[in-house]
C-alpha cells in the first residue's frame, strides 16, 4: 500500500466512529429542537418555541446560576488546595510516593458512589461531620438548607478533584529547575517571596490548562448533585445537566431538552474557543 | 535544595497525616457503614467492636443478590469491551497522526478536533442517543453502552497514544522501512512494543472512565443492562436511602477503579491533562 | 498493595460463595391457608392441570428487596403461586424514581419485557390512554379466576382501580394517609395542664383541625417529654426532593379546598385547565405546612419517608401523618418504642375552606374533614404487550385473595396497607381483633389503626385523586417548589406561583384540549 493510503486507512476508523456517533446525533438534536415531540404520538413543528420557552423558564436561569456558582467556587478551592499541597510536597521526602498514590484515589472514585457516600457523611442528626462539629457546639444543616446543600456538593467535588490539581501542579513544580531556586535563595530567605515571585509566575501556563480543563469538566457535573440531593432542596443544587436530564427522560419533553442541550453546547464551545487557543500552542 | 530542620520535618509529617486523614475518611466511613446493622447506621457510631458489633450480613446479602452480581459482570463486560475497541482503533489513529504528515488538515488540527470531542458535555447527547438506540432496538443492551463509551473515550486514547508514539526515535522506523518492512509491520512490531507502557496506562484509565460513567448508563438501561453506578442509585427506594446497602455497593463500585489507579501513577498527569502537561 | 488486592479478591470470593436466597418464608400453615384461599370447584379443576407450566411472568416493581415493601410479597407469593399453578414469577426491581418511565419505555418500544407492573394509581390514566395496559373485566367474570370480589373494595378504592367503566388493576395495596399520634403523651395530665396554661384552651385529643395540631406540635417541640435524655419534637415530616413530600401536602391541604360545596376542585379549573394551585386555600395550606416545619426537626427537610418514620418510631415525635405502613411498623419492638401507645385518626380538618368556583371562603361550625386515597395504592396492571395475560392476571389475583391480602395488610414490612372491607375490625367490618393479635399486633393499636383508616376511606368528602396523563410531571413540579417554600428559598405564594407556571407549561405541551377532556372525565365533571 502507498504511504498516503495507509495513513488514511489507519486514521479513518477512529474519525468515522467519532463522527458517526457525535455529528449525526447532533444534527438530529438540532432538528428535534424545532419540534414538539411526544414519544409514541409523533411530532409537530413549532419553530423556535422551544428556545423561547427555555429562555423564559426560571429554572433555566436558576440552573445556569447554580452551575456557575458551584463550578467557580469549587474550581477556586481545588486550585488553591492543589497549589498548597503541591508546595508542601515539592521536596523529596520519605513516604512521598505513598502519599501521592493514596491521594490520587478519590480521582478514580465513581462519582455517583461519592454522592451517596456524601449522604451518609453529611447526614444531619448522626452523620460524622456534624458529630465532630457538635463538639464545638456547631450544627450545620448540610442537606436541608439551600446554601449548605450547595456547600456539600462543592465539598464533594473538591474531594474528587483536588488530587487532580495537586498532581498537575506537582508536575509543574518539577519542571522548574533547581538553579533558579538556588539563585533566588541568594537574595532572600523568605519562602513566601520566592513562591510569589518565582514559583507562581512559572506555574501560570500549567494553571491555565488546569482551569480550562476543570471548567469544561464542570459542565459535565451531574452525578454528584443527582445522587446527593436530586437537585434539592428546592432547586438549589439543580445543575444544568440535571435540568436537561429531567426534561428529557423524566418529562420526555425531547424538543425542549434538545434546545437546552444545544444552548449548553454553545456555552461550552465559547469557553473552549477562548481557552483552547492557548492550549493549541501546547500541542504544536 | 536546603535540608529542612527536624522541627520542620515533624510539622510536615503532621500536616501530611492530617491531609491524608481528611481525604481517606470518607472511605473509612463507607467501610464501617457497610458492616453496621440498620439501627447502628442511624446511631452514628464510629469504631467497630467498641461501639457496635460489626456484621457481614450486608455484604453477604448484597453479593448474594443476583442483581448485584449481574451489575458487576455487566460493568466488567462493558468496561473491558469498550477499552479493547478503543485501544484497537485509537492506537491506529494515533500512530497515523504521530508518524505521517497530513496536509489539507494539519495534524494538530485533527488532534484538537479529537480534543473537542472529549470536551463535549455528555448530557447533550442523551436525547439523540436515546432516540438512536430506540430505533436500533438497542435500549437496555450492553451493545448500546459499549458503543457510546467507545465514542467518548476514543479521543482521549488517540491524544495520549499519539504522545507515546512521538517518543519513538524516527531512526528506528526509517531503518525498518529501508529493510523493506511495511507500515503494518512497523506499527505492530516496533511502535506498539515500544509504546507498551503508554498503552497499558491508557487502557487502565479508559477502563476506569467507562466503569465510572453514569449518565448514559442511567438513561439507556433499565433492567438487563444495569451497571454498577446505576445499581447504587437503585438502593434508594420508596422509603428512602438504605445506608447499609449503599455503603456495600459504593465500596464494590469504587474499589475496582481505585485499585487500578495504583498502577498508573506514572502516566496519570499526562493522561488527566489530555497530554497538555508532561508529568 | 498486593495485600489489598488479595484482601479484596478474598472478600469478593467469599461474597460470591454466599449465594443464598434471603428473606421471609411462610410457615406451612400459612402456605396451606393461602393455597386454599378463594378456591372453587372450577378453579380446583383448573389448577390441577398446572396450566402455566413452563411460563414465566415478569413483574416490575419499585426497588425494595426481598424483605422490602410491595416487592417482598411478590417473591413469596410468586413461589407459592408456582406451587399451585406450575408457573414462575420473575420479579424485576426498578428504582422508584425510574419505575414509571422504565415500564412506559418498555411498552413504547413494544418490547413486552414486563408482563405486569406494580403500578401507582396515578400512572393509570396515562397507561390506559396510551393503550399500554389492558382492562381485566373479562378475567374477572371468568369462573377460573374466582379469587377476589369487587365488593371488598370501598368505593374510594374502586375509583382508583378503574378508568372509565373498566377495571384495570387487581387490588393489592390501599394507600391513604392518616394521623398518628402518641396517645400516652397527649393524655398525660401534666402536659394537658401545661398546654392549657400556654394556649388557653383544652388540648383536644386527637386534634380536629390543622391549627390545633400546629399548637400541640409547637407545644411539644424542642424538649424532652418522654424522659429519655434526648430532645424530642412535635411532628415528624419529610420533605426531600424526590421523597414524595408533595403527597403529604396534597392530603393535608385537602380540607382547605374540598368541602360540601366543592367536592372535587383541587387541581385545575375543569373548563380552562388553569391550575388552582395559587388559590388562597392552597396558600393557606402551604403556610400551615411551613409553620409545621418549625414544630419538628430541621433535618426533616432532607429526609425521605424512612427517616421520618424512624423518628416517630424511636419515640422522638408526637405526630406523624402518613400512610398505613407506620402503624404496622410500630408493632416491631426491635425498631419501635411506640407499640401500644399509638393513637390514630383521620387527618385533621379546617374551620374554613376556600371555594374556587365562587372565589369565597366558607366557614364551618364543625371541622371540615376530608378523606384521601393519596399515594400509589400499588397494584398490578397487565401490560398490553404481555404474552401471558391470563397467567399474569391469575398471579395478581392469587395475591388479592382475602387471606393473602389480610396477611399482607397486617404485616408491616410488606408495605401493603389495609383498605379492603375485610380488614376492618367489628363493628366497622367483619375482622376480629384476635386475628390482628395473632399476627403480633397490640390489640389497642389494631383497633385505633383500623378505625382511623375506616374513617378516612369512608369519609363523605374525598380528596380528588389525580390520574390523568402528566400527573407524575405535575406532582414532581409541586414537589420541587414545595421544597423551595419550606426551605425558605421563596415565599409560599411565590412557590405556588412557580408551580402554576410549570403546570401551565406541562398542560400546554400535552395539549390543553385533550387534557381538559381527560380531566373532566376523571373528576366526572359535567356542565
Amino acid at each position: 500500500m502507498k504511504k498516503n493510503q495507509i495513513k488514511f486507512a489507519f486514521l479513518l476508523p477512529a474519525v468515522v466512529w467519532v463522527l458517526a456517533f457525535t455529528i449525526f446525533p447532533l444534527i438530529y438534536s438540532v432538528r428535534l429542537s424545532f419540534f414538539s415531540y411526544r414519544l409514541g404520538r409523533g411530532e409537530t413543528f413549532v419553530g423556535g418555541r422551544n428556545f423561547v420557552q427555555a429562555f423564559t423558564y426560571p429554572r433555566f436561569w436558576g440552573s445556569l446560576q447554580t452551575t456557575f456558582s458551584i463550578v467557580l467556587v469549587a474550581v477556586g478551592i481545588e486550585i488553591l488546595l492543589g497549589l498548597l499541597f503541591a508546595w508542601h510536597f515539592n521536596r523529596e521526602v520519605q513516604g512521598d510516593k505513598v502519599f501521592r498514590t493514596l491521594i490520587t484515589l478519590p480521582l478514580f472514585a465513581t462519582p455517583v458512589a461519592v454522592g451517596y457516600l456524601g449522604i451518609t457523611l453529611f447526614y444531619e442528626t448522626s452523620g460524622p461531620i456534624n458529630m465532630i462539629l457538635s463538639l464545638f457546639n456547631i450544627h450545620v444543616p448540610w442537606l436541608s438548607h439551600p446554601f449548605w446543600a450547595k456547600v456539600s456538593v462543592i465539598l464533594l467535588d473538591v474531594w474528587i478533584w483536588t488530587p487532580f490539581c495537586f498532581l498537575v501542579f506537582l508536575a509543574g513544580f518539577h519542571t522548574i529547575s533547581e538553579e533558579i531556586y538556588e539563585a533566588a535563595y541568594m537574595d532572600t530567605n523568605s519562602e513566601l517571596q520566592i513562591f510569589r515571585h518565582i514559583t507562581l509566575p512559572l506555574l501560570l501556563p500549567v494553571m491555565g490548562i488546569v482551569i480550562a480543563l476543570r471548567l469544561v469538566e464542570a459542565f459535565k457535573v451531574f452525578d454528584v448533585p443527582y445522587s446527593l440531593l436530586l437537585g434539592g432542596p428546592g432547586t438549589s443544587t439543580e445543575v444544568y445537566p440535571l435540568l436537561v436530564y429531567r426534561t428529557a427522560l423524566k418529562n420526555f419533553d425531547f424538543g425542549s431538552a434538545s434546545a437546552l442541550s444545544l444552548i449548553l453546547l454553545a456555552i461550552v464551545m465559547c469557553i473552549v474557543i477562548i481557552f483552547f487557543r492557548q492550549l493549541r500552542k501546547v500541542y504544536e | 535544595m536546603r535540608k529542612p530542620k527536624p522541627l520542620q520535618k515533624v510539622r510536615r509529617y503532621l500536616i501530611t497525616a492530617l491531609i491524608l486523614a481528611i481525604f481517606c475518611f470518607p472511605l473509612y466511613w463507607a467501610i464501617i457503614n457497610s458492616i453496621k446493622t440498620p439501627l447502628d447506621t442511624f446511631a452514628g457510631s464510629w469504631i467497630p467492636f467498641l461501639q457496635f458489633k460489626p456484621t457481614v450480613a450486608n455484604w453477604t446479602e448484597e453479593l448474594g443478590n443476583w442483581e448485584t452480581r449481574r451489575a458487576l459482570s455487566n460493568s466488567a463486560i462493558v468496561s473491558v469491551c469498550s477499552t479493547g475497541i478503543v485501544l484497537c482503533i485509537g492506537t491506529l489513529a494515533a500512530f497515523s497522526l504521530a508518524s505521517f504528515k497530513f496536509h489539507k488538515m494539519k495534524n494538530q488540527d485533527i488532534t484538537i478536533w479529537f480534543l473537542s470531542q472529549r470536551v463535549m458535555p455528555p448530557v447533550v447527547f442523551i436525547v439523540p442517543f436515546f432516540m438512536l438506540m430506540r430505533s436500533l432496538k438497542l435500549i437496555d443492551t450492553l451493545y448500546a453502552l459499549i458503543l457510546i463509551n467507545v465514542t467518548f473515550t476514543l479521543p482521549f486514547a488517540v491524544i495520549i497514544m499519539q504522545e507515546s508514539f512521538r517518543g519513538i526515535p524516527t531512526e528506528l522506523t526509517d531503518a525498518a522501512l529501508v529493510d523493506g518492512a511495511s507500515y503494518g509491520q512497523i506499527f505492530y512490531k516496533i511502535a506498539l512494543p515500544l509504546a507498551s507502557g503508554g498503552l497499558i496506562a491508557v487502557g487502565i484509565i479508559c477502563l476506569a472512565m467507562v466503569w465510572n460513567e453514569f449518565i448514559f448508563a442511567l438513561s439507556l438501561s433499565y433492567d438487563q443492562a444495569t451497571l454498577m453506578p446505576v445499581l447504587i442509585a437503585g438502593a434508594e427506594h420508596t422509603r428512602g436511602v438504605q445506608f447499609w446497602y449503599v455503603a456495600v455497593r459504593v465500596l464494590l463500585t469504587i474499589s475496582l477503579p481505585m485499585i487500578i489507579a495504583l498502577f498508573v501513577q506514572r502516566y496519570l498527569v499526562r493522561g488527566l491533562t489530555l497530554g497538555a502537561v508532561k508529568g | 498493595m498486593r495485600k489489598v488486592t488479595i484482601g479484596i479478591a478474598v472478600l469478593l470470593i467469599v461474597g460470591l460463595a454466599a449465594t443464598m436466597a434471603w428473606g421471609y418464608t411462610f410457615t406451612p400453615q400459612q402456605k396451606e391457608l393461602f393455597l386454599k384461599a378463594g378456591m372453587t370447584p372450577e378453579r380446583q379443576a383448573y389448577v390441577k392441570t398446572k396450566p402455566y407450566k413452563g411460563i414465566t411472568i415478569t413483574v416490575a416493581v419499585n426497588t425494595a428487596g426481598r424483605e422490602g415493601p410491595i416487592a417482598g410479597p411478590l417473591y413469596m407469593f410468586g413461589e407459592l403461586w408456582g406451587e399451585q399453578t406450575g408457573g414462575k414469577v420473575k420479579v424485576v426491581e426498578i428504582p422508584y424514581a425510574e419505575c414509571f418511565e422504565k415500564f412506559w419505555i418498555d411498552c413504547l418500544t413494544g418490547t413486552g419485557k414486563y408482563d405486569s407492573v406494580m403500578a401507582g394509581a396515578f400512572w393509570v390514566g396515562q397507561l390506559v390512554e396510551d393503550n399500554y395496559i389492558i382492562p381485566i373485566d373479562k378475567f374477572m367474570k371468568d369462573p377460573r379466576f374466582p379469587q377476589w370480589d369487587t365488593a371488598t373494595c370501598s368505593p374510594a378504592l374502586k375509583t382508583l382501580r378503574t378508568w372509565g367503566e373498566e377495571w384495570y388493576a387487581v387490588p393489592n395495596d390501599c394507600d391513604g394517609q392518616i394521623l398518628y399520634y402518641r396517645k400516652d403523651i397527649l393524655n398525660n395530665p401534666d402536659y394537658k395542664k401545661g398546654f392549657w396554661e400556654k394556649y388557653g384552651y383544652e388540648m383536644p385529643v386527637p386534634p380536629s383541625t390543622w391549627d390545633e395540631l400546629k399548637d400541640i406540635a409547637e407545644y411539644f417541640n424542642g424538649w424532652d417529654w418522654d424522659n429519655d435524655g434526648k430532645v424530642d419534637y412535635g411532628i415528624s415530616m419529610h420533605l426531600k426532593v424526590g421523597g414524595q413530600g408533595m403527597f403529604h401536602f396534597e392530603s393535608m391541604s385537602a380540607p382547605y379546598l374540598i368541602s360540601p360545596v366543592n367536592s372535587n376542585l383541587w387541581w385545575f379549573d375543569p373548563e380552562t385547565m388553569k391550575p388552582l394551585i395559587t388559590s388562597p386555600g392552597h396558600v393557606e395550606a402551604l403556610k400551615t405546612l411551613v409553620a409545621l416545619r418549625d414544630c419538628g426537626p430541621r433535618a426533616a427537610l432532607s429526609w425521605s419517608l424512612g427517616e421520618a418514620w424512624d423518628c416517630f418510631l424511636r419515640g422522638d415525635a408526637v405526630f406523624c401523618f402518613t400512610w398505613g405502613d407506620l402503624g404496622s411498623l410500630a408493632q416491631d419492638e426491635t425498631k419501635s418504642v411506640v407499640r401500644g401507645k399509638l393513637g390514630c385518626s383521620a387527618l385533621p380538618g379546617t374551620f374554613k375552606s376556600y371555594d374556587p368556583a365562587s372565589g369565597k371562603w366558607i366557614t364551618f361550625k364543625r371541622p371540615n374533614v376530608v378523606g384521601n386515597t393519596t399515594g400509589g395504592s400499588w397494584a398490578g396492571v397487565i401490560s398490553a404487550f404481555s404474552k401471558h395475560p391470563e397467567a399474569t392476571y391469575d398471579f395478581l389475583s392469587f395475591m388479592a385473595t382475602k387471606e393473602a391480602n389480610f396477611w399482607n395488610a397486617c404485616t408491616g414490612w410488606t408495605g401493603v396497607d389495609p383498605g379492603r372491607t375485610f380488614v376492618f375490625i367489628e363493628p366497622y367490618g367483619p375482622a376480629k381483633v384476635e386475628s390482628y393479635v395473632a399476627s403480633d399486633w397490640n390489640a389497642e393499636d389494631a383497633n385505633e389503626y383500623t378505625i382511623g383508616f375506616y374513617k378516612n376511606f369512608y369519609s363523605s368528602l374525598m380528596y380528588p385523586y389525580m390520574r390523568i396523563p402528566g400527573t407524575v410531571e405535575y406532582d414532581t413540579a409541586l414537589d420541587v417548589h414545595l421544597s423551595e417554600a419550606v426551605t425558605g428559598t421563596c415565599s409560599p405564594e411565590e412557590a405556588l406561583q412557580r408551580t402554576y407556571d410549570e403546570w401551565e407549561r406541562t398542560t400546554e405541551r400535552l395539549g390543553r384540549d385533550e387534557q381538559i377532556k381527560l380531566y373532566q372525565k376523571a373528576i366526572g365533571y359535567t356542565k
